[in-house]
């Protein structure tokens, strides 16, 4: 009706992609193996089902290596087949991954209940493919949990703990001392401290905040290795932190301030919403503000000459 | 109130991915009871599009549980205890079968030293 009369197919116009076959016969078979895009990257899928809704083929994948939970319904526009050449493409995305440090960002929302939104999402997928593989969107409630520069968060460490960075920094790279451990008191002291804190000034703590000071404890074990120590501190750490020991047991306020530098990063991996993050904002500088009250008994004014590694040579640590 | 019986049927991998369940046989008692347990099941499914599941595994899980705290916190307008939200949660998830966020293998394995940045070296204006 209204097509072009040149066409004598019996079945009805092609979508836009050019690589559509006729609407009876379906692209993808159940149990092929494909590669499919989600978020920036292609990965590795089967198809599990194929059905014809509304005159375009959908198919639910599963994504190999993955949990059944991200398996999903997707049109054909996310599918390629498998073959040599759709496998340099993926390569060719992870690469560019890596190489502007992106986090995967399509797998951090995970929930994708509503299908309508997902023809959306996937023709945006392939939009962002094309152009730079990663997404700036700052919509909280469904966008991909991106490491996005815009919305990092801001915390103002205090004059007098950005001095004592400077010293700290000083300390270690400049004149090859370290901290002398076990500290007192630890990470896990202060952080305790801080609550009982809290619930004199308050009279009662929301278990919120409790979960914020877990978080630190979390981070500050699992992040002091791979982003806190100078170089210089890590013969130190070896020979210290063996046999499962908790950092926050023997490393002390010097070490958690740093975690504050870095403490905006890291929270970019997670997506939350702007209000709870004003929040959490202000509770971390009040956490800061209790550190800098406490700064005389929390912190170290001289650092251990004896046991630092690279015992020669000076220059800025950068 | 009892959770055991509700998620059997959608448990293969510990994911009960589409249907909220249903109330469980005991809580015979109060509608309005159960109506506020709905709603509070429903705002956490709600919560969960923006704090997903899959992320209370990782090194992040406390600040992904903080923000639905504060969530259901603003919904309703009262605290929640850390105990609540993980019950609430229990009945659509087995949490400890999740698996775990693969952006944190990435975190974790992107060694690099510690370096302050330039900016705490500026002079301060007087």
């Amino acid at each position: 009706m209204g097509n072009s009369s040149k066409d004598n197919s019996t079945t009805d116009s092609d979508t836009s992609s050019g690589d559509t076959p006729p609407s009876n016969s379906s692209l993808y078979s159940d149990g092929e193996k494909v590669l499919a895009y989600h978020g920036p990257r292609i990965y590795e899928a089967k198809v599990q089902k194929a059905e014809l809704r509304k005159k375009e083929w959908r198919y639910f994948v599963h994504y190999l290596g993955w949990n059944k939970n991200w398996d999903e319904w997707v049109g054909v526009d996310r599918l390629m087949k498998h073959n040599e050449e759709n496998v340099m493409k993926q390569q060719a995305l992870d690469k560019k991954q890596g190489v502007d440090k992106n986090t995967k960002s399509g797998r951090s929302t995970q929930t994708k209940p509503k299908s309508s939104t997902d023809a959306k999402g996937d023709k945006e997928d392939l939009k962002n493919n094309v152009s730079k593989g990663k997404k700036r969107k700052n919509d909280a409630a469904v966008e991909k949990g991106n490491v996005s520069t815009e919305k990092l968060v801001k915390i103002q460490i205090p004059s007098t703990l950005r001095k004592q960075l400077i010293d700290d920094w000083d300390f270690v790279t400049q004149q090859d001392k370290v901290v002398k451990l076990p500290r007192l008191p630890t990470v896990d002291e202060i952080l305790t401290k801080y609550l009982e804190y809290r619930s004199k000034k308050d009279g009662m703590v929301a278990d919120s905040v409790g979960e914020i000071l877990k978080g630190i404890r979390c981070y500050f074990d699992k992040a002091l290795a791979v982003m806190l120590l100078y170089k210089k501190e890590r013969k130190q750490y070896n020979e210290t932190i063996v046999d499962n020991v908790s950092p926050s047991t023997i490393y002390g306020a010097e070490h958690l301030l740093r975690l504050f530098v870095k403490l905006p990063e890291l929270l970019a991996y997670v997506n939350i919403e702007e209000e709870t993050l004003t929040r959490l904002q202000q509770i971390l500088l009040d956490f800061l503000k209790f550190l800098q009250k406490n700064q005389s008994t929390f912190f170290l004014t001289a650092y251990d000459g004896t046991k630092s590694t690279e015992g020669k040579g000076k220059g800025k640590d950068d | 109130m009892a959770s055991g019986g509700a998620k059997g049927k959608e448990e293969q991998d510990g994911m009960s991915v589409h249907s909220p369940c249903k109330a469980p046989p005991s809580s015979a008692s109060s509608v309005p009871r159960e109506q506020a347990q709905i709603e509070l099941e429903l705002r956490l499914l709600e919560a969960l599009e923006i704090y997903p599941p899959a992320k209370l595994q990782g090194i992040h899980r406390h600040f992904v549980l903080y923000g639905l705290m504060e969530f259901l916190r603003r919904s309703f307008g009262r605290q929640f205890t850390t105990d609540e939200v993980l019950q609430l949660l229990d009945r659509f998830y087995n949490l400890e079968m999740l698996k775990p966020d693969e952006e944190d293998m990435e975190l974790l394995n992107h060694e690099e030293d510690f370096c302050l940045p330039q900016n705490f070296f500026a002079k301060e204006e007087s």
